[in-house]
C-alpha cells in the first residue's frame, strides 16, 4: 500500500504580517515558520493508518517550496513518515491552487498511491482548493473536511463535517483523497529519538521546474491588512440595561448563548 | 561564523517548544503550589526522549547532541524551573558520568533505565560539611568481600526523592581530602538508605531536594564507577558538564520572564498609554534581552564545544555565571515591570524570581565560578 501525505509550511499565526513589496503577498522576513496545522492532522492519520497496515505499507511526505520548508518535512518525518519529496520553488508562495495541485499531481501521477491525504486548508491562503483540484486531476475519489477515518479493504469510511455541527459519513474506493479537519485526531509530538532517526531518512529534492507545466488560473491582485479598528463598543445606561445590551450582543454576534 | 541553529535542532526546538505549551505550562503554577512534579509528566518527558538526549541510541538515549540538551533544558525551563533542573540533574550528573566513566557492562546495566525515565537520577557529593569543597567529603566507606560497605550523610541532592539511581562520592581515608574520594553507582531503594527529609525551598519548589542518611549500605564491587582514589575527577568532570544544564535551565527562566514582561509591558496602560512607551521600561527591556542573548550565545558555545570534544571548562563556568545571574536580574526586572501584579502569584513572574535565585548556587556558586575562569586566564 503506498500512501501520501502534502503539507505546507505556514507561518507561525503569532507573527505580525505586513505586505511585501509588491503587495501581492506577505512579507517572509522575521517570521517564524511550522506545519500547517490541519496538514498535522493528515499527517497523524497517514501515521495511523501506516502504522495499522504495518509491513509493505510506504508513506511519503511531500512539501512544496523553499528550503526552509525541509524543517516541517523533518517533523513529519519524525512523527513517523517514511520518507519525503521536496519540491524545490522559492516561489511556491505565489502560485495559485490549481498550479500547487498540478504539481503535486505531476508528482503522484505514476506514483500509484492509494491513499492521499491533505489538511482541510491553508492556514495563510486558506482557499481549501488545492486537496480537492489534486484529486480532480488524478481522478481520485475525494471527500473533504474529515473528522473521523477509518480504513478497511481498499474502503474508506469517513465522518464529515457539516454545517450547525452536523456530521454525515461518506464511504469511498481507494484510491481516494481525504482533506482533514480539527477534531480528526490529536497529533503526536515527534520524540527526540524519532526527531534523531528522521535525520537517517530519505528526503528527495525535485525542481519545481521538473512538474510544472500549467499556468495559473487566478492571480492574486493584492495583498492588504485590515483597516484599523475602533476601540471596541462601550455599553452604558444602568445595569439593567447594560445587561439587556450584552445578552443582545452574545446572542446575536456569538454563539455562546445559542 | 553562523549563529543560527542548524535545521535540526530548529524541528527539536520547535517540537520541545509545543510540549512545553500544552503539558508544562498550563501545570507549572501547581507544581510549585503542590511541592510535585506530576509522575504522569515525568513519565511523559521519559517517552519524549526529555530524560536521555545526548546519550547514544545503544544505550536507550535519543543520541543527540549537547546543544539539543541544552535547548530541551532551556524550552522546558522557560515554562517550569522545576521541570527543568529534574532533566539536568538527571542528564548531566548521573546519566552523564555513568556514560563517561562507566564499563560497557555498567552502561548497559544502568542507562537504559534512567534514558527512557523509568528511573530518576540523582549525584550525591554535597554534604552538611561539604559543597564547595569536595575534598571535605565525610561519607566513608570500606570494602567487606565482594562490596563495599557505605556510611555517612548527603544533602541537598535534587532529585533524591524518587530513589532511583545515585553517583555517590566517598572516602575511604578522610585524610587523604580529595585523593580518598571514590564515585559509586549506587540503587537508592537499597537497605541502608534513608531519607532524612526533602527540603522546603525558596524556589524550584517542584523539584526534589533531599537530605540522606547512609547506613552500611552495600554496594556490590562491579558498581565502582572509574577507580578507586579517582572519585575527585569524576565529580569535576560531571559538574563541568552539568554547568551547561544549569546554564540552559537559568537562562529558560530568564526568556519565560521576559515574554511574559514584554507582554505585559504591551498590554498595561498608564496615563492613556501602554507602559512600553516609557523609556523607563524600554531600557529595562533592552537590558534584559541583552544579558538573554548574550547568555545564549554563551551557554550554546559551550555546548557546541563540548560536542566538538573540545575544553569547555572555562565556557561552562562562564554560561553557568552569566546565565544565572541574568536570570535573577531578568526575573527581578520582570516582576517590577509588572508593578504590583508581578508580586501576586497569578502573573507566575515571582515563581520565575525564587526560581531563578538557586542557578546562583547550585553546580557550583558564582563564586567558585569566578575561581574556575579567573584561575584559568592566570595560569
Amino acid at each position: 500500500m503506498k500512501l501520501l501525505v502534502c503539507i505546507k509550511q505556514v507561518p507561525d499565526l503569532e507573527s505580525r504580517f505586513k505586505p511585501n513589496s509588491e503587495g501581492l503577498w506577505y512579507n517572509e522576513t522575521d517570521l517564524a515558520w511550522r506545519m500547517n496545522e490541519y496538514d498535522e492532522y493528515a499527517v497523524e492519520q497517514a501515521v495511523r493508518l501506516r502504522e495499522e497496515q504495518g509491513e509493505g505499507t510506504e508513506l511519503t511526505v511531500l512539501s512544496i517550496g523553499p528550503d526552509r520548508v525541509v524543517e516541517a518535512i523533518k517533523k513529519a518525518l519524525a512523527m513517523g513518515c517514511d520518507n519525503a519529496v521536496h519540491i524545490q520553488d522559492p516561489a511556491a508562495a505565489c502560485k495559485d491552487p490549481w498550479q500547487i495541485a498540478s504539481i503535486v499531481a505531476a508528482h503522484a501521477k505514476d506514483k500509484a498511491y492509494d491513499v492521499i491525504f491533505t489538511g482541510m486548508q491553508s492556514q495563510d491562503r486558506g482557499s481549501a482548493q488545492v486537496g480537492v483540484t489534486l484529486a480532480e486531476q488524478l481522478d481520485f475519489a475525494c471527500t473533504s473536511t474529515i473528522v473521523g477515518f477509518e480504513y478497511d479493504n481498499g474502503t474508506i469510511t469517513a465522518k464529515r463535517e457539516l454545517e450547525g455541527g452536523i456530521k454525515g459519513v461518506v464511504k469511498l474506493k481507494t484510491p481516494a483523497l481525504v482533506t482533514c479537519q480539527l477534531g480528526l485526531n490529536v497529533p503526536r509530538y515527534p520524540t527526540l529519538p524519532n526527531i534523531m532517526k528522521a535525520k537517517k531518512k530519505e528526503i528527495t529534492a525535485v525542481a519545481v521546474a521538473d512538474l510544472l507545466k500549467e499556468g495559473p488560473l487566478a492571480t492574486t491582485a493584492s495583498f492588504h491588512p485590515p483597516a484599523k479598528k475602533g476601540g471596541g463598543t462601550v455599553l452604558e445606561g444602568d445595569v439593567g440595561a447594560m445587561v439587556d445590551q450584552l445578552i443582545g450582543i452574545l446572542k446575536e454576534k456569538t454563539a455562546v448563548l445559542r | 561564523m553562523d549563529f543560527e541553529l542548524s535545521q535540526d535542532h530548529k524541528v527539536l526546538q520547535s517540537a520541545v517548544r509545543d510540549f512545553v505549551e500544552k503539558e508544562i505550562k498550563p501545570i507549572a503554577m501547581k507544581i510549585d503550589e503542590e511541592h510535585m512534579i506530576p509522575d504522569t509528566l515525568v513519565k511523559h518527558m521519559g517517552e519524549m526522549g526529555f530524560l536521555g538526549s545526548y546519550l547514544p541510541e545503544e544505550y536507550g538515549g535519543a543520541g543527540l547532541d549537547m546543544l539539543s540538551y541544552a535547548i530541551v533544558v532551556e524550552e522546558v525551563s522557560k515554562a517550569c524551573g522545576s521541570s527543568g533542573v529534574l532533566i539536568s540533574a538527571h542528564t548531566s550528573l548521573c546519566s552523564g558520568p555513568i556514560y563517561t566513566f562507566g564499563t560497557e557492562e555498567q552502561k548497559k546495566k544502568w542507562l537504559p533505565a534512567l534514558n527512557s525515565g523509568e528511573t530518576i537520577g540523582c549525584f550525591l557529593l554535597t554534604e552538611p560539611g561539604a559543597g564547595s569543597d569536595a575534598g571535605g567529603t565525610a561519607t566513608t566507606y570500606r570494602r567487606e568481600g565482594d562490596e563495599f560497605v557505605i556510611n555517612g550523610s548527603k544533602t541537598f541532592i535534587t532529585n533524591g526523592g524518587y530513589l532511583g539511581t545515585g553517583v555517590l562520592l566517598a572516602s575511604f581515608d578522610r585524610s587523604l581530602k580529595h585523593k580518598g574520594i571514590t564515585a559509586f553507582i549506587v540503587d537508592l531503594k537499597s537497605p541502608g538508605v534513608t531519607i532524612l527529609k526533602n527540603e522546603n525551598k525558596m524556589g524550584i519548589r517542584g523539584s526534589y531536594t533531599t537530605a540522606f542518611a547512609f547506613d552500611d549500605l552495600r554496594v556490590p564491587v562491579e558498581n565502582l564507577l572509574g577507580q578507586e582514589g579517582k572519585g575527585f575527577n569524576v565529580a569535576m568532570d560531571t559538574l563541568n558538564g552539568g554547568r551547561i544544564g544549569i546554564a540552559s535551565q537559568a537562562l529558560g527562566i530568564a526568556e519565560g520572564a521576559f515574554e511574559r514582561a514584554l507582554a505585559y509591558s504591551k498590554e498595561r496602560k498608564q496615563f492613556d498609554q501602554p507602559i512600553s512607551n516609557f523609556q523607563a521600561i524600554q531600557f529595562k527591556l533592552a537590558d534584559m534581552w541583552t544579558s538573554i542573548e548574550t547568555s545564549k550565545l554563551l551557554t550554546y558555545r559551550a555546548a557546541c564545544l563540548k560536542d566538538a570534544k573540545k575544553s569547555y571548562t572555562m565556557e561552562s563556568a562562564m554560561c553557568k555565571m552569566h546565565a544565572s545571574e541574568t536570570a535573577t536580574f531578568v526575573t527581578k526586572e520582570a516582576i517590577q515591570i509588572h508593578g504590583g501584579y508581578g508580586y501576586i502569584v497569578d502573573y507566575e513572574v515571582e515563581r520565575m524570581y525564587r526560581d531563578a535565585k538557586i542557578t546562583e548556587i547550585y553546580e557550583g556558586t558564582n563564586e567558585v565560578q569566578r575561581v574556575v575562569i579567573s584561575k584559568m586566564l592566570l595560569s
